[in-house]
């Protein structure tokens, strides 16, 4: 614990949701001795130096080579080890997505995929170095559960929940960037079940990782315009909190879907098709456009792919009209 | 070394027979399939499950047992074949072969008793032999792994990944087999993308190799008596085998990698392999 009485990888994760899971896993490796990481060549990325200064035996390094660290993670899962393999989301989802489906999901192991650097927290790198289809890559695979923590509390938690999961889990972590805090230290982070975070009767924000806190300021400011949003943090895409979404569509004028994702195949996807089965709701879609991110700051290159909190505001405000 | 009775490799070389027929019952069922690198791997499979590999087939999910996975997943007939005669399955199921719902298709799947993994995607097996070696590694356990690697199957590069990872971790614990059978599903495979000098290739990466006649058995079985070849280091056996082999108008044609298989050819096929029936 620290002085402020928060348990200390608080100040350790920095904010940041890729350190969260870093240090979860850590702590998990010191209580289970079949945990072991799989790095591909990020170590550092994940925040695994202390991992591999404690149990070095325990930190399997695949070098550069996702395929192979995919393979090498399922292969350990038969075994009874328990492994999570840790990389760049654009490159341990797309590179290594035959492994992921047929020695991973196919093969129904247990293996946990640590993400790093998703979406467009890359921003200057580039296009190649962006994450904006592993959502849709992972949630169309059956038996896989994915995961987008909002903060770094949260992957810190969901990162321990991955124990209860009998099957391969998808957590889709941030860049090396501070990701504002909006839920509690403490969880509780509970599967399946998405947070609200702010109660609404007007029209409902659905939103995941680092989206959410736009979408309560987007609340605040629909607020002060007398419009009332309800705000659900939908960490776990699949599967899906059809319960919360089922009542927010009844219950609200609409819903308005927000994540840093292309907007074929991610959360709003997932929204959509169950909404347009089971209750038919109008909806608007703050995601990615069907196109390649320019080059530039992350929070610019949101901004400039519709991807803010003014847009979430803006696709509220629609929808009520 | 341990020497081999003549008795014991006749014995081996008659179970390869069988593994054959099975071969070629289960592709009858199945209307046709992959007979070619099914039939250039039975030696290699016989010696394996009736000589070498530590399993249990009364208890196949034994912690402790030997690890093989069947990278080139298309010559899942030889492997049920085999999974049949050392009884983890029921002989009568490569009647089923292909069939509607079967635990038995095409590819090996991990829920049939005495598969490790699913495979049939080209390039995956040895990674997922390298997790099982090293699961052996950190557990403290002394069970062995072999993955058998077709020779087309090496175009795929994720085989070089983790041919460079798995000489790194020194990983003696761990064989790769490669059924060099010399023709893919075109072509032969020096027409398509040649692998050689494959043993070089391999001696490359930091493996131990050694060259065998993959049906001569008596070489087979000292190959495998041998390991690891070397203390330290993964080992490579490179099996030098004839596609089809046993059935004379499949045997060294890339026509038989997958083909119909008719009652007549079937039956030509068994009077070949002298079918006891």
């Amino acid at each position: 614990m620290t002085e402020t009485g928060a348990p200390s990888w608080v100040e350790a994760a920095d904010s940041q949701t890729r350190l969260g899971f870093g240090l979860a896993l850590t702590e998990i490796a010191g209580n289970d001795e079949s945990v072991v990481a799989i790095s591909a060549d990020t170590v550092d990325l994940i925040g695994l130096r202390g991992f591999l200064q404690r149990f070095p035996d325990r930190l399997i390094e695949a070098g550069i080579a996702e395929q192979n660290a995919m393979g090498i993670a399922s292969g350990l899962a038969t075994t009874g080890m328990r492994p999570f393999v840790c990389g760049y989301a654009p490159f341990i989802t797309a590179r290594s997505m035959e492994q992921l489906r047929n020695d991973v999901a196919y093969a129904n192991q247990r293996v946990v995929i640590g993400a790093a650097a998703s979406g467009v927290s890359l921003g200057v790198a580039g296009g190649t170095h962006h994450a904006l289809e592993d959502l849709a890559l992972t949630r169309s695979l059956p038996n896989m559960t994915v995961v987008v923590p909002a903060d770094a509390h949260q992957a810190w938690h969901a990162t321990h929940a991955t124990r209860d999961i009998d099957g391969p889990v998808y957590l889709r972590l941030g860049g090396r960037m501070a990701e504002p805090a909006v839920t509690p230290v403490d969880g509780p982070f509970r599967l399946g079940k998405a947070d609200t975070l702010r109660e609404g009767s007007d029209v409902t924000v659905v939103a995941c990782g680092c989206m959410v806190e736009p979408a309560l300021r987007a609340a605040a400011a629909l607020a002060d315009k007398g419009l009332s949003a309800r705000v659900l943090n939908m960490h776990t895409i699949k599967p899906l909190d059809r319960a919360a979404l089922l009542a927010a569509a009844a219950e609200t004028r609409g819903i308005v879907a927000a994540e840093e994702h292309h907007l074929a195949g991610g959360l709003g996807g997932a929204v959509a098709e169950l909404l347009a089965e089971h209750h038919p709701t109008r909806m608007k879609f703050v995601a990615m456009p069907d196109e390649f991110a320019i080059v530039g700051p992350t929070d610019k290159v949101r901004e400039r792919h519709g991807m803010s909190a003014r847009h979430i505001e803006e696709a509220c405000l629609a929808l009520c009209a | 070394m341990t020497s081999n009775t003549e008795a014991q490799l006749q014995g081996l070389r008659d179970r390869a027979l069988r593994i054959r027929r099975g071969v070629w019952r289960a592709l009858y069922a199945a209307g046709s399939g992959h007979v070619g690198g099914s039939c250039s791997a039975a030696d290699v499979l016989a010696a394996l499950y009736f000589h070498h590999l530590r399993v249990r087939p009364e208890q196949p999910d034994w912690p402790e047992r030997d690890r093989f996975v069947l990278s080139k997943g298309h010559a899942n007939a030889a492997l049920a074949a085999v999974l049949a005669q050392a009884g983890f399955i029921k002989e009568d199921l490569l009647d089923r072969f292909y069939g509607y719902d079967s635990p038995l298709g095409m590819h090996p799947d991990i829920k049939v008793a005495g598969v490790e993994m699913s495979t049939g995607g080209l390039g995956h097996g040895l990674s997922v032999g390298i997790g099982m070696a090293l699961g052996a590694r950190l557990q403290g356990q002394d069970f062995r792994t072999c993955v058998m690697i077709g020779d087309g199957e090496l175009q795929e590069g994720s085989n070089w990944e983790a041919a460079m990872a798995a000489a790194q971790m020194g990983l003696s614990n761990l064989t790769a087999i490669v059924d060099y059978n010399k023709i893919q599903q075109g072509d032969r495979v020096e027409k398509t993308v040649d692998l050689d000098p494959l043993a070089d290739k391999w001696r490359a990466f930091g493996w131990a190799v050694r060259e065998i006649d993959g049906h001569d058995m008596a070489e087979v079985v000292d190959a495998l008596d041998s390991l690891p070849l070397v203390p330290d280091k993964p080992s490579m056996l490179i099996a030098h085998t004839i596609k089809g082999k046993g059935v004379s108008f499949a045997e060294d044609t890339y026509l038989w990698h997958s083909n119909a298989v008719t009652v007549e050819i079937y039956k030509q096929a068994l009077a070949e392999l002298g079918d006891p029936e």
